[in-house]
This record gives structure tokens, sequence and C-alpha cells, in this order.
């Protein structure tokens, strides 16, 4: 019978799980669009994960929860969302330096030191320019689907700036650009390039140093990492599950609150 | 001491609260039924800046009531959202200060305005040594209340303080006091000023020495007691009141000192704090902190009436007391101030209150951040809110950069 940990990270759109071995290797992982049923939907998948690596619940040693939703899952410990994605990403990449983290409503900006140690960080402020909430708005208001953006964006020969910060007011923008003829390709890729722009910001208050990574779900979208990469005139790594990697500190967190 | 008010505020009460509630309660009683009291005397009602020499309005028999007192007040009491809300309805832009739309607003809101409100002014009094805003808001009263306004203007300090900068604002005093000989039909009585003097002086040393005690670790006192303790010496400056006051409190916090008490039980962190309250949010803000057994030992914002009152000729040492008030002095000033203290109080880390309405005290703060930071490798965290309008606070945004922030400092 082996021991496992697990990391559940809750956020404001999804769900991540994951399930990890003692040697810190991930069993399992599983993400899920949310809502209101965080605490619900993250049952579901611990579930799912154990079904499918033949694992009883209790060999589940310790349970860390993070993101929005952590104060109410019923987990040993609750830890930051910072703290997780950093202990997640030195785990995977040692030699990050810099983490840009686009969630759902909020973008982050962290800086590590030696062994994965936070040195500082920064999050966006009220407001939720250039998040992963900002591209869905913009999607709706392009009518196409928040997963096409990033290809679009990849096929843009010029690019329709959006000059705005405000979620809102940079909807307007962009119907006033439909309405102009602009095309859409090249809306989109203005609405990637306004989402580095934002996190550039976030960043440079820290002074940003390589290597750069990209996580969250704004990852998976090709179109921002080629903005972000761009505007920061760096190569910006993306791991392979960006959206997991959180939940993978936690699990991780789990495993050292259970050695120590 | 009850177990239930250290539950609620998360650690040690102090017994020096309930004479904090009698005496301010009293000032604000006095304020409120002046025109039956005061009147009668012919002691004038003038609403004052924090950072105004009140000393010298004292000499002249005025009873000064602080609007930013006041403000600290209605956050306290939670109705300053409703207030800010009155004043823009107004006219006021949400951008304004939210101790000047809570004092605007607690004009026509009286059913809101704790204690009834203040008293109708005979005269404004603003020195600017502050910020600006005070210039315009003020400047709304006078023409709200149609009387007078005295303004004292304290050039910027990028440096040093020098002769003339201190000259400067003395010209100023003596202007001021020729016209409040007119004003209120009294002589000018150096005497008297001088007595005043020495009891803000005094109110003073003792407001140091009670910060300064808490360099003792672990700290007899955690930040939100010198919030609310600072009332009397902002509104009670230049009395005998004041001076009583602050004995009683060194007192209780002597006390504390010799018996190894601290103020959060099993102090583990020592953090300073930057920047005003967040008043509406007191208790629940620092719980956050002392859950995790971090004590807050010293502040900027309560160090404003710490300030040295320099010798010599009262009306000279006043003038250049005033100029040199530390939102009057440049970033390097600033971030100076917070490495000293952070040395002298064994810090751990520092928090800074981004507040959206304080624009002299937030604008420069990412830079002193990165310097402090950078001179004592120190982490500071900077938390985005307002003193006064709950709705710049947002929970969650606050609880996870806390939360990361004491992560950093529990991993070290």
């Amino acid at each position: 019978m082996g021991e496992f940990y697990l990391g559940v990270d809750i956020g404001s759109l999804t769900v991540k799980v994951v399930l990890i071995n003692t040697s810190g290797e991930i069993i399992g992982s599983g993400v899920k669009r949310a809502g209101f049923k965080g605490i619900e939907y993250a049952t579901e998948l611990r579930g799912r994960l154990l079904d499918e690596a033949g694992i009883a619940l209790d060999q589940i040693v310790a349970t860390v929860a993070t993101g929005y939703g952590r104060l109410n899952f019923p987990a040993d410990k609750e830890v930051s969302e910072i703290s997780c994605q950093a202990k997640g990403i030195a785990h995977l990449f040692p030699d990050v330096k810099t983490i840009i983290d686009i969630g759902g409503q909020d973008s982050k900006v962290i800086k590590l030191g030696l062994n994965g140690r936070i040195i500082d960080f920064n999050m966006n402020d009220k407001c939720a320019a250039g998040t992963g909430r900002f591209l869905e708005v913009m999607a709706h208001a392009l009518e196409i689907k928040v997963e096409e953006i990033g290809a679009l964006a990849l096929l843009a020969t010029e690019v329709s700036s959006i000059s705005s910060t405000c979620t809102v007011f940079a909807e307007s923008e962009v119907i006033s650009h439909i309405a102009q003829g602009s095309s859409l390709e090249g809306i989109v890729a203005g609405i990637c390039q306004s989402v580095a722009e934002r996190v550039y910001a976030l960043a440079r208050r820290i002074n940003p140093e390589p290597v750069i990574l990209l996580t969250g779900g704004v990852a998976l979208n090709e179109g921002v990492v080629k903005a972000v990469s761009k505007k920061f005139a760096a190569n910006i790594l993306v791991p392979p599950l960006p959206q997991i990697t959180a939940a993978l500190g936690a699990a991780l967190a789990a495993k050292s609150i259970s050695e120590d | 001491m009850s177990k239930n008010k250290q539950a609620a505020k998360g650690y040690l009460p102090l017994d020096t609260t309930k004479k904090l509630k009698s005496t301010m309660g009293k000032h604000y009683l006095l304020a409120r039924y002046h025109k039956y009291w005061g009147r009668p005397l012919n002691k004038k009602v003038a609403w004052v800046t924090s950072g105004f020499p009140v000393e010298i309005l004292r000499a002249f028999n005025v009873f000064p009531v602080y609007p930013e007192n006041y403000g600290a007040v209605c956050g306290t009491a939670r109705v300053s959202t409703e207030l800010c809300k009155e004043a823009e309805s107004a006219g006021y832009l949400q951008d304004l200060c939210s101790y000047a739309r809570s004092n605007i607003g607690s004009i026509t809101r009286k059913d809101l305005a704790p204690a009834g409100g203040l008293p109708k002014p005979d005269f404004i009094a603003i020195c600017n040594n502050i910020c600006g805003t005070v210039l315009k808001w003020y400047e709304s009263l006078a023409r709200i209340y149609n009387v007078p306004m005295f303004i004292i203007d304290t050039p910027f300090i990028v440096d040093r303080v020098e002769e003339h900068h201190v000259q400067y604002v003395l010209d100023q005093f003596k202007n001021l006091i020729s016209e409040l000989e007119q004003f209120t039909g009294r002589q000018f009585d150096l005497a008297k000023l001088e007595r005043i003097i020495s009891y803000s002086d005094e109110s003073i040393k003792l407001w140091q020495e009670i910060r300064s005690l808490c360099k003792t670790k672990p700290s007899p006192l955690n930040i939100p007691d010198m919030f609310l303790h600072l009332a009397p010496i902002v509104s009670l400056r230049g009395t005998a009141e004041a001076v009583n006051y602050y004995k009683t409190f060194r007192g209780e916090v002597l006390t504390r000192v010799k018996n190894g008490v601290a103020a959060v039980p099993g102090e583990k962190y020592r953090l300073l704090w930057d920047n005003i309250a967040i008043w509406y949010k007191l208790f629940a803000f620092f719980k956050m902190f002392t859950e995790r057994k971090a004590s807050f030992v010293v502040d900027t914002y309560s160090g404003g009436w710490a300030m040295d009152l320099y010798l010599g000729n009262p009306l000279e040492s006043l003038a250049e007391t005033y100029t040199a008030i530390f939102l009057n002095r440049s970033v390097e000033f600033r971030a100076q101030q917070i490495v000293e203290l952070i040395g002298e109080y064994q810090v751990d880390g520092f928090v800074m209150h981004s507040n959206r309405s304080c624009k002299p005290y937030s604008l420069v703060q990412e830079e002193v951040r990165r310097i402090v930071t950078k001179q004592t490798g120190i982490p500071g965290v900077l938390i985005e809110a307002d003193m006064a309008d709950s709705r710049a606070y947002s929970e969650e945004q606050v609880r996870t950069r806390v939360q990361a922030f004491m992560e950093t400092l529990e991993i070290i």
C-alpha cells in the first residue's frame, strides 16, 4: 500500500487536482470548469483520479488546498496560490527565475531565488484586465470561442491595438474595431497584446529575470504566449500542463507538511 | 481582561482603552454641545487639519476639532462609505480622499454622523504640510459654512530643513497671530503659548517613549493599539488632559514590559506598518497576522506625532517642527526612516498599505519598498485598500497577498 499526497487548486474559473507519490511524481491530474461548484467538482475530480490510479482515499496522507476556494475545502492545510505556484515550478523547472501566472481573475508575477524561495511577488489590483476573464469577455464580443483566440492571433498580419486597460471599455473598443472593418485576426492579436502589456507592467515592478515561465489557463493561448515573449523580448517557457502547476505545488506542500 | 475581547481582536486588550473611550467621548460630547457652553465663553470653534500648529489656536482660547480624526471615527464606526456616497451625490469625486468625503457627507447626513457630526465652525485652519488635498477640501468647508479660512503654507522639504524654510513659515505665524487677535478679540499671550507648547512637548515625549517601549521583545503593543490611542495626541495636543492620558497609557505599557507580557502571545515575527490604518477592518485585518504570531511593533503613521519639538524661541520651534513633518519630505527621507526603524525595532518584514485616499503617503511607496528591501534585505508587501471607504477593499485579494507574504517569512 503506497502513500500519496493531494493538491487541490480551486480557482475562480476552474478546479485543478494533482495526485503525487512519495517521490513527488505526478500520478494523475485533472482540470474542470468550476463556477459555483468548486468544492463539489474538486471532490469529484479527486474520486476520478483515485479510481483511475486504483488508490483508496485513506492512502492520501495529506491534502493541501490553494486558490480562491482554499478556505472551504476540507484539507490539512491551506496555502496561498503564490507559494504553491512557486513550489510547483521550482520542482519542475529549477532554473526558472520569474513566473508569470495568468489565471481566471488575477494575474501575478513571482520572482524566485535559490531552491524556489520567493524573493518578491506582485499581483494585479482589483481589476480583471489582462486575465482569463478578460479574454472570455473579448471572445464573447467577437462571437468566437475563447480557445480559438490563440490560433487566430497567430494568423494576424496587422495588430489592432486595444488601449484601454478596463475590461468593459476594452470591449467597447473591440466593438468599434469591428465597426471600422478591422480583421478578426488583427483584433484578436490586439487583445493578446493588451494582456501582454498589462502583465509586463506588473512584472517590471519586481525586475523580472530570465528564465521566464508562463503558467495558468491563459498560457494555453499561443497568441498570448507570442505577445508576452515579444513584450519581454525573451523566450517564454510554458509547462506542458500550465493549469495544474499550483495544484502540483499544493501536493508537494502536502508532502512536506507530512514529512515535518 | 475579558477573554471574549481578546478573541475578537486576536490579541491582548489594553485596560487604558476604557480611559480612551471616556477621554475621546468627553471631547466629542464637548464638541457636540459647544454652542451651549462655548459660545457664552466666546470660545471659537475651528476645524483644523492634523498638521496645523494647534498650539497657536489654543493660545487664543479656540476649541479645535479635527475632521481627519473624525474621518477615522466614521471609518471605525463603518459609516464612512455611506457618508462618502452622500458627498459623491453632491458632486465630489470618488477619487477624493475618503476623510474629506466622510466629513463633507456628515454635514448633511446628521442621522448617520457619529456624535451628531462636528459643531459648526467659526473658522477653518489649514496647514498643507500633510497634503495638498486639505486646501481644496477645507476651502469647500469654508464656502459651505461661509466662515473665514486661515492657511499656513509649508514648503516641501526636498533634502533638509533650511533657515529660509523656517523663516517663511514663521512670517506666516506672525501674520496668523495678528489676524487671530482681530478675529477673536483677544490679545496674544506668549506665556500662555509657552505653557501650551510645554503640554504638547510632554505628550509628544510620552508618545515617543511608548513607541520606544515596543523595541522590547516581545512587543508590549500591536500597532492597532497605537492607531487607536493616537486620538488624544491628535485631538487634545497641547492640553493637560493629553499629558495625563499618556501617563496612564505609559504606565500600562511599562508594566507589560516589566512582566515580559506580549501583545501577541508567542510573538514569532516582528513587522512594520506603513500608512494610515484600514479603519473599518482594523482588527479583522490584523487578525490575519496575529493568527500567525506576527506582531506589528512599529509604524510610520503614529510616528507622525512623535516629531521632535525643536528648542528655542517658541514660535520658531513650532515653525520648524511643523515644516519637518515626514509627509512633507522626500522619497529618500521616507525610505531612510523605515530603514532605521527596521534596525531599531528588529523588524522581520514590512507591510505597506497603498491607501487610495492618501496620495502623498502612497504615491512613492513602491519606490520606498524597493530602496528599503535593497538596503536591508527585509521583504515588504504592498496591500491595496483605503483608510475609510470600504468599497476599495477586496477581501480575497488582500488575504492572498497577506498569506503569501507571511508564507515567505515562515519559510525563512
